[in-house]
């Protein structure tokens, strides 16, 4: 049988804190993401073919082209259509050059914006998770100490720990029983010469206590 | 007073020269004010070099042209001219120094290279390939010569380990593509270029490193098997390169003391010599038609041009030209012809100045038919020019520094170049 779940905010203000955490940190790399490629990308192709960057590319890819046919005798009259043809070609391949620069130095920025958002993100979440974690642990110990017989034992949380609620239903719990008990103790205390007048007065408090033992 | 002034003004240049000392590297002697003029142009070339190189990675741009990528060929001129620079007192021993030191560590370790050839053309900021280049062969060989050049001026210093550890990484046999020339170059898309260094031309300096290193040598045999094809132009027999270009003639010899050197018959200095003459000859014969062809005007070779950059040269060979005359040629050829380059310079200097001479020495080029002038320098251009006049005015203190290394003299050896002296 499926278990499905009717309430979704079983604690709205918890949810809702837990929910702006996350929320805030992936809008956080998404913004700083997005801005770096934005700028990254875009103003070194802004730079790189602005009017004066491209006049430049072209006069030296036909420069170069020029050096070659100097150096090779064998290639193309520099006045016929193959030269303007390798211009072109190198201007091309300039062009993919100047492309792959940009983003290979685009990625080498944002990989190193990544490894602070790393950062962040690790230390965030070492912090969210000892809000949580601190509580379970003082938990964890309180129970022992109450599992060894230590009803004067509390639960005392930090000020911006989760499960305060809890720890204050918790320590409501242990000081009912840790009454409870010190009741008996007094009672077996003060009647203990007197069995008479004991053994009723520990039924009359025990008679207030539902166990397994009791019949329904 | 006006011959106290005169007698002043001699004296001066009398000790100036005498600094400069006499120029037996072409056995003529130049004026005090010849002197103080070709030193002055090459201490701006030189600027170049330090103005044009990346301040972070060392790297020399191309050309002055904005957005101009960095080239090996002008990195290796660029390591040559700092280290020369600082030897002449140009440029401060600290700067010089780093500089040297900041553009190798950047060679050794960031600057993208196949098999330690680099590529043509890098990024000047990163070192990394632009412009989908070739990773070349002729170019690398300028680039680790003007680095072992450095490297002797820096004995036993990281200058010198670096530059060795450049050389030392390129494998100059695979450059051959199992053939019995040297491709021109290489592709990470493509392979190899369909070309090959077959024929007579810068290939020299290339050959001889190629031949000379301790790690990776090609064969001796290569030595045999490129074409020296000869022509004969006005009476004399040259060795010429298929442009005529006179930068075939100079770039090898910038570095390689060519003027003892004998290969099987040939010497290389006196070829060069007699194609420099044959180029002012050329240009002469044409000196109706072109308005910048003088005695005193010339200098055919690779240059910017009205029509962008071509492989002018004269004949023998392919003689493109245009009147553009490139007045790096001229100067460059100054062991060759030293009154002619002189008498150039003077020209160029004197004549052309406010339009050709800036503050990196002279520009690329002019037409004067056309009323063009080149707006920009380039490095290689500006690069020959430091060596050559520092070769000239300096005793052959390249030639001298270049010959001690010993990939040369195993070069020299191995392919039985035999001094000029001993066979006379």
């Amino acid at each position: 049988m499926k278990e499905r779940r009717k309430h979704f905010f079983i604690n709205k203000p918890l949810q809702i804190r837990y929910m702006a955490y996350t929320t805030f940190t992936l809008l956080t790399i998404s913004i700083i993401a997005l801005v770096s490629l934005y700028i990254g990308i875009w103003g070194s192709v802004l730079d790189s073919f602005s009017d004066e960057r491209i006049r430049n590319d072209l006069l030296i890819a036909s420069r170069l082209t020029e050096y070659e046919q100097a150096r090779l005798p064998s290639e193309a009259d520099p006045l016929s259509t193959l030269s303007f043809f390798k211009q072109a070609e190198k201007l091309s391949q300039r062009q993919r050059e100047i492309f792959k620069d940009i983003l290979d130095e685009t990625n080498r920025k944002l990989i190193a914006k990544l490894f602070l958002l790393f950062f962040f993100i690790a230390w965030g979440s070492i912090y969210l998770s000892h809000k949580i974690a601190g509580p379970l642990y003082r938990f964890h110990i309180t129970l022992e100490e109450i599992e060894k017989g230590n009803l004067k034992t509390r639960i005392h949380l930090r000020r911006f720990d989760e499960a305060q609620f809890l720890a204050d239903r918790f320590n409501r719990t242990i000081e009912s029983l840790d009454f409870t008990f010190s009741r008996l103790k007094n009672i077996v205390a003060e009647n203990s010469s007197d069995l008479d007048r004991l053994v009723p007065r520990l039924r009359e408090v025990l008679g207030q206590i539902q166990t397994s033992v009791d019949k329904s | 007073m006006s011959i106290n002034h005169n007698l002043t003004k001699f004296l001066i240049l009398s000790l100036l020269f005498g600094f400069l000392g006499s120029s037996p590297a072409a056995g003529y002697v130049p004026t005090p004010e010849e002197a103080i003029l070709l030193s002055k142009i090459e201490k701006d070339s030189a600027q170049y070099f330090i103005r044009m190189s990346d301040k972070v990675t060392g790297l020399t741009r191309d050309s002055s042209q904005t957005g101009s990528p960095a080239s090996i060929a002008a990195t290796g001129f660029a390591l040559a001219a700092v280290a020369i620079g600082q030897s002449r007192g140009w440029i401060p021993k600290d700067y010089a120094y780093d500089q040297l030191k900041k553009t190798l560590t950047t060679l050794v370790s960031t600057a993208e290279h196949k098999n330690g050839f680099y590529y043509h053309f890098l990024d000047a900021r990163s070192g990394r390939r632009v412009w989908s280049s070739e990773a070349s062969s002729i170019d690398t060989a300028l680039l680790v010569a003007g680095a072992l050049l450095a490297a002797q001026y820096y004995p036993g210093t990281e200058i010198e380990a670096m530059a060795h550890r450049i050389y030392e990484r390129v494998d100059w046999k695979w450059m051959m593509n199992n053939s019995s020339l040297i491709c021109m170059g290489w592709k990470p898309e493509s392979g190899f270029l369909p070309y090959y260094w077959d024929s007579y031309n810068e290939l020299i300096i290339l050959q001889a490193l190629a031949i000379g290193s301790p790690t990776y040598p090609v064969p001796p045999e290569a030595w045999e098997a490129w074409i020296r094809t000869e022509e004969e132009y006005n009476g004399k027999w040259i060795i010429y390169s298929h442009s005529g270009s006179l930068f075939t003639y100079q770039y090898s010899q910038a570095f390689i003391d060519f003027r003892e050197l004998d290969d099987q018959g040939i010497n290389y200095f006196e070829n060069s010599k007699n194609a420099t003459v044959a180029n002012w000859e050329f240009s002469s014969s044409f000196q109706t038609q072109y308005r910048g062809y003088m005695n005193s005007s010339w200098g055919l070779s690779a240059s910017v041009g009205p029509g962008g950059y071509k492989a002018y040269g004269a004949k023998p060979g392919q003689a493109i030209h245009d009147g553009t005359i490139a007045p790096y040629a001229a100067l460059s050829s100054i062991v060759f012809t030293p009154e002619e380059s002189i008498r150039a310079a003077r020209y160029f200097y004197e004549e052309l100045h406010d339009n050709l001479y800036g503050h990196f020495g002279f520009k690329g080029a002019f037409n004067l038919d056309k009323n063009w002038w080149a707006q920009e320098y380039l490095g290689i251009d500006q690069g020959i020019t430091v060596l050559m006049l520092e070769n000239f005015l300096n005793d052959g203190i390249v030639w001298q520094k270049f010959m001690k290394l010993k990939p040369i003299q195993r070069w020299v050896e191995l392919c039985k170049l035999k001094a000029v002296s001993v066979i006379d």
